[in-house]
C-alpha cells in the first residue's frame, strides 16, 4: 500500500508555467482523479509523478520517499497511455509482456501471467495479433493489461478512455473501477470529463490554469464547490453564475441581483454588507412552479429523464432541470424558486466560496 | 465540380501531367537505355551518326571481352562490395545512436550540433581531397579497401544521422514513455522499440549509402593504386591513351549498374516511404 504525496510541486516549459505549487495527499490505495479542461496542468502533473518529466520545483514522495530523482522504474509505476502507446511491431502478448522482459523475468512465468491476464480481460483470442488488427476497446485492454501485469505499486491512467465511444466508455469506466475494487492499488486517473471523474474517483482534484482549485469526494466538489471556477466546471447543464451584491436588513442576509432580492445563508465571518459576489443554483435546486421569482421560459430541452429549461429573470437567467417532460412553451410566464441553503455565492474578486 | 474530378482535374490538367512525366521519365530512362545500346552495338554502328539499330549490328562481343579480362572488374567489383557494404553498415550502426540521441535524448545544442553534423556535407570533395590524401598517405593507408570504405563512411554517416533523426522525431513520443515506464532505458528503447518500427527508413538510408559508396569515383581515383581499385576505377581502365572501346566500357558499367538498379527496384517502395518519413521532419 503506497501513498503519494505532491509537496509545492511545479514545472515550467521555457518561460511558461504550467503548475503552480501543487500540493497533494493521496493516500495508501486511494483512487484520486486530476479534472480540469485541457491546458490546465493534469497531465504534466502525472508525468511528474510517473518520472517522465522533472519537475521544475517542490518534491514527490511516494511511500514516504522523495523520488525526484528517480526513473519511472525505480518508482514502480504503471501507466496507461491517452492513445494507448502500445507497440506497432509486437503481438498483443508481446505488448503485454516487454515490462517483465526489461526486468528479466524468465520467459516460462511471463507466458503464464500473460494467459492468466488476458483470460480475465477476455484478451485470450487476440493474443498473437498486432495492435492494428484490434478495435479501440481491445487495444485499451491490452493497454490496461500492460500495466497490470507487473503488479504495480502505483497506477497512473492519462485519459484512457478519451479515444472510445461512449458506449464502450461507461463499460471501461466499470472495468477500472472494479479492478481498483478487486487490487487497492493506488491509481492517479487524469480527465477532462466531469461525468468520468464523478463515476470512478474517492476524491477529485479539480485543476484550473496549473492550480488544484479543490480536492474532494465527488459529492463535495458537487455540493459545496470551493471556487467559481469548480461550481461551473462541474454539473450538467452548467450552472449559471449571476453578478450580485450582499445585503442584510433586520438582522437577515440577502443577495440582491437588480431588483431582484434572495435570502442567503453565509457565515458572518465572510459576510460584508455591500460586497460584490457571483452566485448561482444547480438546475436541480431550481423549482418551476406558481411562486417565487418571475421570469419566461426562453429555451426547452427535453433530454428524456428530465427537461432543461432557462428562465429569463429580472436577476438574470437561471437554468432549471425538471425531472420527466415539463408541459410549457417558450415564451410562458413561470416562477422559480429557490432555497436559501442551494445558493452558491463566491466572492466577485477572488472567486472563493463565501 | 465532384471532389473526385476536383482531385484528378480536367482532361488538359491530367495530359499536361501525363506530358510532364514522360519528359521526366524519358529524362531519368534514357542514359540507362544509351548505356545499355552501347554495351550490345557494334562500335562502328554505335558511332555511326545516327546510330544504326538494325539486328545484325547487336554483339555479345563487349560483354565476352569484359568477362575475358575479368579479372580486374571482378576485383572492382569485390572491393566496392566491400567498401560499400563496410561503409554501410557501420553507417547505419554509428548513425541510428547518434540520430536517436539528438531526436530525443537532452542533448544540448542538439540543433546546432545536427546543422554542424550537415554542414560537413557542404564541403566540396575537392577541398579535401588534398589534406585527406597528405594524411592517409602519411600514415601508410593508401591503396587500402579499409581506407576507403572508412572515408566513405564519412561521408555517409551524416546523411544517415540526418535521415533518421527526422524520421525519429516524426515518431509519437507515446510509446517511448510507455517503454520507459515498462523499465526500458533510452538504449534498449532505440533497440527494442524505436528500430523495429524504423525500418523503412533505415532501409533508404542504407541504399542511399550503399548506391553513394558503390558510384564513387573522385576518392576511389586519389585512394587507391591497384588492389583496391573500386569498380568505376575498373570501368576507366576501358578508356586507353590511344583507343578507348566504349562498348567494352558500357558493358563493364551495364555489370556495375546492375546491382544497384536491381536492389532500387526491389526496396523501391521501401525507399520512398523511408525518404518521405525521414524528410517530414527536419
Amino acid at each position: 500500500m503506497t501513498d503519494i504525496r505532491l509537496k509545492e510541486v511545479s514545472k515550467k516549459f521555457g518561460s511558461f508555467q504550467v503548475c503552480h505549487s501543487i500540493d497533494l495527499d493521496i493516500k495508501a490505495g486511494e483512487f484520486i482523479t486530476l479534472l480540469g479542461s485541457s491546458g490546465c496542468g493534469k497531465t504534466t502533473t502525472l508525468n511528474m509523478v510517473a518520472g517522465l518529466e522533472d519537475s521544475t520545483s517542490g518534491d514527490i514522495l511516494i511511500a514516504g520517499r522523495r523520488v525526484n530523482d528517480l526513473s519511472p522504474v525505480e518508482r514502480d509505476v504503471a501507466m496507461v497511455f491517452q492513445n494507448y502507446a502500445l507497440y506497432p511491431h509486437m503481438t498483443v502478448a508481446q505488448n503485454i509482456g516487454f515490462n517483465l522482459k526489461m526486468r528479466g523475468v524468465p520467459p516460462a512465468i511471463i507466458r503464464e501471467k500473460i494467459q492468466k491476464l488476458a483470460a480475465s480481460l477476455e484478451l485470450g483470442h487476440v493474443l498473437e495479433r498486432f495492435p492494428a488488427q484490434l478495435s479501440g476497446g481491445q487495444q485499451q485492454r491490452v493497454a490496461i493489461g500492460r500495466a497490470l501485469v507487473r503488479e504495480p505499486r502505483i497506477f497512473l491512467f492519462d485519459e484512457p478512455f478519451s479515444n472510445l465511444d461512449a458506449s464502450l466508455r461507461v463499460k471501461m469506466r466499470a472495468e477500472v473501477n472494479q479492478l481498483h475494487v478487486q487490487q487497492n492499488v493506488t491509481s492517479i486517473f487524469v480527465t477532462h470529463d466531469q461525468e468520468e471523474a464523478m463515476s470512478i474517483s474517492d476524491r477529485i482534484a479539480v485543476m484550473y490554469r496549473g492550480r488544484v482549485e479543490q480536492v474532494g469526494t465527488p459529492e463535495e466538489i458537487y455540493a459545496r464547490p470551493a471556487t467559481r471556477y469548480v461550481a461551473s466546471f462541474i454539473g450538467s447543464p452548467q450552472i449559471e453564475l449571476l453578478d450580485g451584491i450582499l445585503e442584510e436588513s433586520n438582522g437577515a442576509t440577502f443577495v440582491r441581483a437588480g431588483q431582484t432580492v434572495l435570502p442567503v445563508s453565509i457565515g458572518r465571518s465572510k459576510f460584508k454588507v455591500g460586497r460584490a459576489v457571483e452566485f448561482g443554483v444547480r438546475p436541480e435546486h431550481v423549482r418551476v412552479g406558481e411562486n417565487g421569482i418571475e421570469g419566461r421560459v426562453q429555451i426547452l430541452q427535453p433530454i428524456g429523464p428530465a427537461t432543461h429549461v432557462k428562465i429569463d429573470t429580472a436577476a438574470g437567467a437561471f437554468i432549471a432541470s425538471v425531472p420527466g417532460f415539463l408541459r410549457v412553451k417558450p415564451g410562458d410566464a413561470v416562477n422559480i424558486e429557490i432555497q436559501p441553503s442551494d445558493l452558491h455565492v463566491f466572492d466577485k474578486e477572488t472567486g472563493l466560496r463565501l | 465540380m465532384s471532389f473526385q474530378a476536383y482531385r484528378t482535374g480536367g482532361p488538359a490538367k491530367r495530359i499536361g501531367v501525363y506530358i510532364g512525366l514522360t519528359i521526366f521519365v524519358v529524362w531519368s530512362i534514357a542514359p540507362i537505355v544509351w548505356l545499355v545500346l552501347s554495351s550490345v552495338l557494334e562500335q562502328s554502328a554505335l558511332i555511326a551518326q545516327p546510330p544504326d539499330l538494325s539486328p545484325s549490328n547487336f554483339t555479345r562481343e563487349n560483354f565476352v571481352a569484359v568477362l575475358a579480362s575479368a579479372s580486374a572488374l571482378g576485383r572492382g567489383v569485390l572491393n566496392s562490395l566491400i567498401v560499400s557494404l563496410f561503409s554501410t553498415a557501420l553507417a547505419l550502426t554509428l548513425g541510428a545512436p547518434a540520430a536517436y540521441a539528438l531526436a530525443r535524448l537532452s542533448v544540448p545544442y542538439s540543433n546546432v550540433i545536427g546543422f554542424i553534423i550537415l554542414a560537413t556535407q557542404m564541403l566540396p570533395g575537392i577541398a579535401i581531397a588534398i589534406p585527406l590524401f597528405l594524411l592517409i598517405s602519411y600514415l601508410g593507408l593508401i591503396d587500402s579497401v579499409l581506407t576507403l570504405g572508412v572515408v566513405y563512411l564519412s561521408f555517409n554517416l551524416p546523411i544517415v544521422i540526418w535521415i533518421l533523426r527526422g524520421f525519429f522525431l516524426s515518431i509519437p513520443i507515446g510509446i517511448e514513455k510507455a517503454a520507459a515506464v515498462d523499465g526500458a532505458g533510452p538504449l534498449r528503447t532505440l533497440w527494442y522499440v524505436v528500430l523495429p518500427i524504423s525500418i523503412p527508413p533505415m532501409g533508404a538510408a542504407a541504399v542511399f549509402a550503399f548506391i553513394e559508396a558503390w558510384n564513387e569515383f573522385f576518392f576511389a581515383l586519389i585512394l587507391t593504386r591497384q588492389s583496391a581499385q573500386t569498380v568505376p576505377l575498373a570501368i576507366a581502365q576501358f578508356a586507353g591513351q590511344y583507343q578507348t572501346v566504349f562498348g567494352q566500357m558500357m558493358a563493364a558499367a551495364v555489370i556495375s549498374v546492375a546491382p544497384v538498379i536491381v536492389i532500387a527496384t526491389i526496396f523501391r517502395d521501401q525507399i520512398i516511404r523511408g525518404f518521405a518519413d525521414g524528410m517530414m521532419k527536419g
